[in-house]
């Protein structure tokens, strides 16, 4: 699927790149170009990452049945 | 009327009377759990058995301690059958234990606490073993029960807290005599599976219903799941030897759900937060930049280029005020130079450089005059003394001197004469043409000739003896 191969990092790395650049701007130890490209990078993140925890999709839970395979799985409800 | 004082010894025998003859106490059935336990040398055993209310003390002569099949030990539930009675001398109650049997529970305990320490010394509880648990996983597996709390309990967790995440579940058996093996098998089976983080538990309830979770299969599955492992089994004071390998041990399924993702709303803020802090910190950059631009521009030198050639401007009125200075001095210098040369009183004055010479030379002529003289007489002196000495003028004296020392030499050579030696009486020893003067040089039997001052003798050495100590 197209989503999956263009977000090869996960999202836990994603969160880690933007803590990063986010204390090197804050350290203000950057080369100006390079400021912008960071700065630019860190709003693409995260977009990206909003995105996803906005995702309206459910999260189907799965169940390994009897012969092997993965079905959906409901909670019942005792 | 007088009260009668007993002694203490009297009341310990009435009081160990009224239980001797207490029916009731002559065969007891009691159970309890063993404490300070000790195997005296001769072979009683004495410990205390206890419950949550009371403790009672207990003594198993060995006659009885032969019929017992196994090796009691603290903190082992047991079954006993005794007597009650008072052991006089502490003036305490005591029961004389005649049977022990092990307590079912016990058993359990037992076998907890020996598996536990196999495998402690195995090394699978070590820390340093312990993965770590990711924040945000993309996939769980969950081994546990399919109806009941527990999962329920997880699932609706996970969905409160990080709805995004992916779930499988792989059924078990969580209590009875299979639980253990299809607990283990599952977790196997998840670990082919494609997840980032597994909880392995089940609901609460009693010893016997969390036991599987004991289980050394259990374990070891535990123990070589690569994918980190979060037990959650009973309650929160139980504690598993699942709970012990897992790299995560969780109070309850809640908990485990809470542990294994972040919450969510954490993340949402922190992308919020995130992109004010890096707008704010872009801004301070670009400003930082700014400032420093307009300073630069500011400069002296920026605004007013001019500045720049007039500095140099006058550092060049400088050198050339300082080469006009240099120049000026050595000039002077040099002419200072020519005057005192010009001044000189010679230059003035040529016949001087004359005179000068003139008696130079006129000095000289006179000490070479009076040297030469000096050599002249010295040498006339010498010639005279020649001239005059008594032998040139008295020749005869050097013939008589000399024939003088002849005559003293010949006498001489008269005395040292050998031939005159040989008149003297003396003989000269000779081993051919050479000459013996030491003894070492002769050897008996040698042929030696021995010359007098008429003649030689040809002789044989017969005995030679060296004269001591002359040397």
């Amino acid at each position: 699927m197209e989503k999956n191969e263009e977000k090869e990092m996960s999202f836990e790395d994603k969160i880690k790149r933007l803590e990063s650049i986010v204390s090197e701007l804050e350290s203000g130890d950057v080369a100006l170009e390079e400021a912008i490209s960071k700065y630019t990078e860190a709003m693409k993140l995260s977009k990206e990452c909003s995105e996803k925890l906005n995702e309206v999709t459910e999260k189907v839970n799965k169940i390994l049945s009897e012969n092997g395979t993965l079905e959906d799985f409901e909670v019942k409800e005792n | 009327m007088k009260e009668q004082y007993l002694t203490i010894t009297q009341l310990s025998h009435y009081l160990k009377y009224k239980f001797d003859t207490d029916t009731h106490l002559s065969n007891v059935y009691l159970k309890g759990e063993i404490s300070n336990f000790k195997a005296h040398t001769r072979g009683h055993y004495y410990f205390t058995l206890k419950d949550e209310g009371s403790r009672i003390n207990a003594i198993m002569f060995s006659s009885s301690v032969a019929k017992c099949k196994f090796r009691p030990v603290d903190g082992m539930k047991v079954l006993v059958t005794g007597k009650v009675s008072v052991y006089e001398a502490t003036g305490g109650y005591q029961i004389y234990v005649s049977d022990m049997l092990e307590d079912g529970v016990g058993n359990l305990y037992i076998a907890y606490e020996q598996l536990k320490k196999k495998l402690e010394e195995e090394g699978l509880f070590d820390k340093s073993i312990k993965k770590k648990i990711p924040r945000m996983p993309r996939r769980i597996g969950i081994v546990t029960a399919s109806t009941g709390a527990a999962i329920r309990d997880i699932l609706t967790t996970l969905k409160r807290r990080y709805p995004i995440v992916e779930t499988i579940l792989f059924p078990a058996l969580v209590q009875g005599a299979d639980a253990g093996r299809d607990i283990a098998r599952k977790i196997e089976i998840a670990n082919t599976y494609d997840i980032d983080v597994l909880i392995v538990g089940r609901g609460g309830g009693s010893i016997e219903d969390l036991w599987p979770f004991n289980e050394e299969v259990v374990a070891r599955a535990i123990y070589h799941s690569h994918v980190p492992v979060i037990s959650a089994v009973g309650h929160e004071v139980d504690f598993t030897i699942a709970d012990f390998v897992a790299d995560l041990r969780a109070p309850t399924p809640t908990a485990a759900a809470e542990l294994a993702v972040v919450d969510i709303r954490t993340v949402l803020e922190y992308l919020t937060t995130s992109r004010t802090r890096s707008y704010n910190a872009i801004c301070k950059i670009i400003k930082t930049k700014q400032t420093k631009l307009i300073n630069l521009k500011e400069s002296y030198v920026i605004k007013r280029p001019s500045s720049i050639y007039e500095i140099k401007e006058q550092k060049l009125d400088m050198l050339v005020d300082r080469i006009g200075v240099c120049i000026k001095n050595v000039l002077e210098a040099k002419r200072v130079r020519l005057f005192q040369s010009t001044s000189s009183y010679i230059l003035n004055n040529p016949r001087m450089l004359y005179f000068q010479k003139h008696e130079y030379y006129k000095n000289l002529y006179a000490r070479l005059n009076k040297e030469i003289r000096i050599i002249l007489v010295n040498k006339k002196a010498k010639f005279f003394a020649i001239e005059n000495h008594y032998i040139l003028n008295n020749p005869s004296i050097l013939y008589q001197s000399c024939s003088e020392r002849l005559k003293s030499n010949i006498e001489k050579l008269v005395v040292l004469n050998p031939m005159n030696t040989l008149k003297r009486g003396y003989a000269i020893v000779k081993d051919g043409d050479k000459v013996i003067s030491d003894v070492e040089e002769i050897e008996k039997g040698m042929r030696l000739s021995i010359h007098l001052k008429d003649g030689n003798i040809l002789t044989e050495v017969m005995e030679v003896n060296r004269d001591s100590g002359e040397k």
